[in-house]
């Protein structure tokens, strides 16, 4: 058995054919151990949320391998979803469900029996402090609620790995310390985490260790202290090196 | 495995969108059902005399109701599959444990259970106008089964293709409604001339309708085996490309 929960090799991803054809991701190898807290950075475009997309089953991969606790997404796809939980970052729900619907469907979606999946959401709210708006339509929550909706829905059925992109965009200061609270014990109760984020405290803050994507290639990968080196933030090795990425590519 | 109980919450689901949306959904078919019996039957019938041996309302009454299973079904299905892709919610679907071929059952079995909901209202009309006459419940039922799955594919093809709420509609109005009229909802092709009646004969909906009828009130003008020909082929024929399309991810994968 593998020690890593996410392997991906040579990952390409491209939108479009022909003379529109554009390459999102170029070639990423990438390997996630399990239980880490994994930070996935880089500037817009460069190829994060797509990597997500094809891990997820939202997008096509145009050539590589990913595997999800040793299971192909793409060969053994039906197996491989049930292994993960996606907290994408737009809000891709019916706005007019509310949380309890939406951890009930996407239960279901997962072929979770009734009384299982009741259980299951019970806990769920409880977990993420949704008591008062269990019955509340997702439209009419606040941007903090959204995102614990969201998570909720993402844990439902217990996926070996959890993905969040962008969790706590839109959020205020204090609903953001809360959402990193649960995360941390999710993450001490031995969830694997992946997360994108463009706010670099929150990524120091959680992660154990962090690689960052620019033009679709993983131009940086280690432990949060080898990030932290010489007294340096996690922000400043990030700017450091996208910056130098990026006037690689222009020269 | 099938995933039963992700196919079964996609169906509760679009219970549930339908009864949330109940007078859009299912008073406003009833209505319109009604109001076609009451000018069609009441107003318009009392004054024809009996057609194939029972009254004209009970004639016409096949053709509306698969009207208004027609509507339910492809309304169902083109505008949740256009609003899954609009609002991004497809990716619910996109990541769960469903095969492409399980995706497409999810989808068409989910506006059959809201065209079916729809033809039992209908039934319920058709008996407060004396209407109702059903020779073969059980070949009616497949009738509207089928009719509705063809036409909730339909709907899936369009919800995939349109990129507006505009072209969402160009199917319905351009096809589906001129040849569900044309093919002989309201009237016996035996009034049509001949030429217009061997037409009429090449427009599929006219087994829909006849198929119908023949399974309400035991009268048919086609031949019953092109019949079940026809939409045994149209659904085989829909069924493959829309596993194909779900496959490729067309329009709802990038």
């Amino acid at each position: 058995m593998s020690d890593y929960i996410l392997e991906i090799k040579d990952l390409i991803k491209d939108y479009g054919s022909g003379k529109s054809a554009s390459r999102a991701v170029n070639g990423i190898n990438l390997n996630i151990k399990k239980g880490s807290f994994f930070g996935l950075l880089g500037p817009n475009g460069a190829g994060k949320s797509t990597t997500i997309h094809c891990i997820t089953g939202i997008a096509q991969p145009t050539a590589g391998q990913i595997f999800i606790n040793g299971v192909d997404v793409v060969k053994d796809y039906k197996l491989a979803r049930t292994k993960v939980g996606l907290s994408p970052q737009e809000f891709n729900v019916d706005i007019f469900a509310t949380p309890l619907q939406l951890m009930d469907y996407m239960a279901g979606y997962y072929g979770i029996d009734s009384k299982t999946r009741k259980d299951r959401i019970e806990t769920l709210i409880e977990q993420f402090d949704l008591q008062q708006h269990r019955d509340v339509k997702f439209q009419k929550l606040s941007g903090g609620l959204k995102r614990r909706a969201m998570l909720g829905r993402a844990l439902v059925h217990t996926p070996d790995l959890l993905i969040l992109d962008e969790p706590t965009a839109g959020v205020d200061v204090e609903q953001r310390r809360d959402l990193w609270q649960y995360l941390k014990e999710l993450n001490a109760g031995g969830k694997t985490i992946i997360l994108t984020s463009h706010y670099l405290e929150e990524i120091q803050y959680l992660c154990n260790e962090i690689a960052i994507i620019n033009h679709g290639q993983i131009v940086a990968e280690g432990t949060k202290e080898e990030f932290m080196r010489d007294g340096k933030s996690v922000e400043d090795t990030y700017l450091e090196i996208t910056r130098s990425a990026n006037s690689k590519k222009h020269d | 495995m099938i995933n039963w109980i992700g196919l079964y919450t996609m169906f509760r689901r679009e219970v549930e969108r339908t009864l949330r949306v109940v007078v859009q959904t299912l008073v406003a078919p009833v209505v319109s059902a009604a109001l076609y019996l009451f000018i069609f039957g009441t107003v318009i019938g009392t004054k024809i005399e009996d057609f194939a041996g029972v009254p004209y309302i009970q004639f016409v009454f096949p053709g509306v109701l698969m009207l208004s299973v027609i509507n339910a079904s492809f309304a169902s299905s083109s505008s949740a599959l256009y609003f899954m892709r609009f609002t991004r919610g497809i990716e619910e679907v996109l990541i769960a444990p469903f095969s492409y071929l399980e995706m497409l059952i999810g989808f068409v079995g989910s506006a059959v259970v809201r065209a079916v909901m729809v033809a039992c209202l209908i039934l319920v009309t058709g008996i407060l106008f004396g209407a109702i006459s059903l020779v073969n419940p059980f070949g009616f039922f497949l009738y509207v089964v089928a009719i509705s799955a063809i036409f909730a594919m339909l709907g899936i093809i369009v919800a995939l293709w349109a990129e507006s709420f505009e072209q969402l509609q160009v199917l319905n109005t351009f096809v589906i409604t001129p040849l569900t009229y044309l093919g002989g909802i309201f009237y016996s092709i035996t009034f049509l001339p001949e030429l217009a009646a061997t037409i009429t004969r090449f427009n599929p909906f006219f087994y829909f309708a006849d198929g119908i009828r023949s399974a309400m009130i035991g009268y048919s003008e086609a031949n019953t085996i092109i019949g079940v020909v026809v939409i045994s082929a149209l659904i085989a024929f829909l069924g493959i490309m829309l596993t194909v399309l779900f496959r490729r991810g067309w329009k709802i994968r990038y």
